[in-house]
């Protein structure tokens, strides 16, 4: 199978970004034997944080060496000192002390990234487009999935993910506020698709693949009414060119649920802390669905 | 610790416990090393047995038995099913735990467990793969748009030339929940309220002159 780049986006934070990233992740490589590498590209490194104890995270990416931030870094001071096998977390320790999910690997945020967007204009736009791809281009191949955590917003860190990626993903609470923001988002990708052209020859060119629910609630009208706005804007918008006819929104949408939440202070995905939960049920469903999307089953 | 971190440490006391072993003495090491000793008999049967049932898929397919997938999604028919179709056996059990156990021993006996998982993902997969709303659903939804665009008047004149069933079909498709006992009038004004919302938040849609 040859490895999928996916870069999970929104410019709206509090969307389920990391948890679809986090749980999807988990679920490709405990249910469908997947070898799966989240990248988490986040200064608030909630990726790196619900997959490591803080204080081994903080140990592990201290002064940011052993951190995605070591790539941009190097990109900006011309240098080569981010060492992806230093950097790689392999799998998830469980509370027996021992790693679980071998095939999950984590290549991890520290807050440095922050000063990132202040310095990185220094490079040319090309130049900063093509630094994730540039850097860690040759390992995504030993990937089946490549998931990119990206901050909630569409500034240069964001935009190399999105360059590096066969599609983006873009999780999505229902909601008015986040169904405006949502055609915004579908025209920049447009934008970007068209500056990205002239430096992706013979490669496909980022679009968005999928939309994904999260915090839905059953109870009354108002979600279901605002996942059937969301479903009419999608059918607008692709009416106008500006959403792809093939990007679809995958089903099931993610119910609200404690147990993912109380999820991240365990440190682990939820198909590994509570595997009868409802999160974990709709986890393991989206990921099928994820999989036939991906791999073209169905 | 991960498992790399352990076996670099039982090295490292494999080869200081070599060098030393002459000179090693006393009561209170020995009653350690004799713990020692049981626990790395049992660690080494529990990882012979766990490789052994990797290279087989056996702890796969228990895994995929005890996922959140197979809490939805398997009955105990399916696994009836399975057994059937994998290795032309029977279940005997009809308790869905019970049933489990059984068909993993099956399984594990006829060697078949590569196909009970197979079997078994195809099943959940097509499970999953739930409708997405019937064939009507795009143009029940654009019809809910129109709606929401009508004039009051356009709007009236319309609806009464609709029975029930159709405001209906066009209100579930849409995300509108009703009863049963949910009346006409009713049902028109659920309908022309979130046909009028929806309207007015599409991207680029003509917005209805009563809602400016």
């Amino acid at each position: 199978m040859s490895s999928k780049v996916l870069a999970f986006i929104n410019f709206k934070g509090g969307v389920g970004k990391t948890a679809t990233v986090v749980n999807i992740g988990a679920t490709l490589v405990a249910l469908h034997e997947r070898k799966v590498l989240i990248v988490d590209l986040d200064p608030q490194s909630n990726a790196s944080l619900w997959l490591m104890r803080p204080d081994r995270w903080r140990e592990h990416v201290a002064r940011g060496r052993r951190s995605t931030f070591q790539i941009f870094d190097d990109a900006l001071q011309g240098k080569n000192r981010f060492d992806f096998d230093e950097t790689l977390v392999r799998g998830v320790v469980t509370w027996t002390g021992f790693t679980d999910l071998p095939r999950l690997h984590l290549l991890p945020a520290a807050v440095e990234l922050l000063r990132i967007e202040d310095r990185i204009h220094e490079l040319r736009a090309s130049a900063i487009y093509q630094i994730l791809d540039s850097t860690l281009g040759t390992q995504f191949k030993q990937y089946d999935y490549i998931l990119l955590d990206c901050p909630p917003n569409l500034y240069s860190t964001t935009k190399t993910a999105i360059f590096s990626a066969d599609n983006c993903v873009v999780p999505y609470v229902p909601d008015y506020l986040s169904l405006s923001g949502f055609q915004v988002l579908a025209e920049q990708i447009i934008e970007m698709r068209e500056k990205f052209a002239p430096y992706l020859p013979g490669r496909r060119k980022p679009n968005i693949g999928a939309l994904i629910v999260s915090h839905y609630r059953q109870s009354g009208n108002v979600f279901r009414l605002a996942v059937n706005e969301l479903e009419l804007s999608m059918a607008a918008l692709r009416e106008t060119g500006v959403l792809p006819d093939s990007a679809i929104l995958l089903q099931p949408c993610i119910r609200h649920c404690v147990r993912v939440a109380e999820s991240t202070s365990e440190h682990l995905p939820v198909i590994l802390y509570a595997p009868g939960s409802i999160g974990a049920q709709d986890y393991a469903d989206l990921t099928q669905r994820f999989v036939d999307l991906f791999e073209g089953k169905k | 610790m991960n498992y790399s971190d352990l076996a670099s440490r039982l090295s490292q006391i494999g080869e200081r416990l070599a060098k030393q072993a002459n000179r090693l003495e006393g009561e209170i090491l020995g009653r350690s090393a004799g713990k020692l000793a049981s626990h790395l008999d049992r660690f080494e049967e529990q990882l012979e047995s766990h490789l052994a049932s990797r290279k087989s898929r056996e702890v796969f397919l228990e895994n995929l038995l005890r996922s959140p997938t197979s809490k939805k999604h398997l009955t105990i028919a399916l696994l009836k099913k399975a057994s059937r179709e994998v290795s032309a056996k029977r279940l005997k059990s009809e308790d869905l735990a019970a049933a489990k156990r059984e068909f993993i021993k099956l399984m594990h006996g006829a060697g078949k467990q590569d196909l009970a998982v197979e079997f078994l993902k195809e099943a959940f997969a097509t499970s999953v793969r739930v409708e997405s709303g019937g064939k009507d659903k795009a143009l029940l939804q654009r019809e809910f748009i129109r709606l929401g665009q009508l004039l009051d008047e356009e709007f009236a004149k319309e609806i009464s030339s609709r029975s029930i069933a159709e405001l209906r079909r066009v209100a579930t498709v849409n995300g509108i929940r009703f009863t049963d006992k949910t009346d006409r009038q009713r049902l028109t004004t659920l309908v022309r309220r979130y046909a009028q919302r929806a309207a007015f938040n599409l991207p680029a849609a003509r917005v209805p002159s009563s809602r400016t």
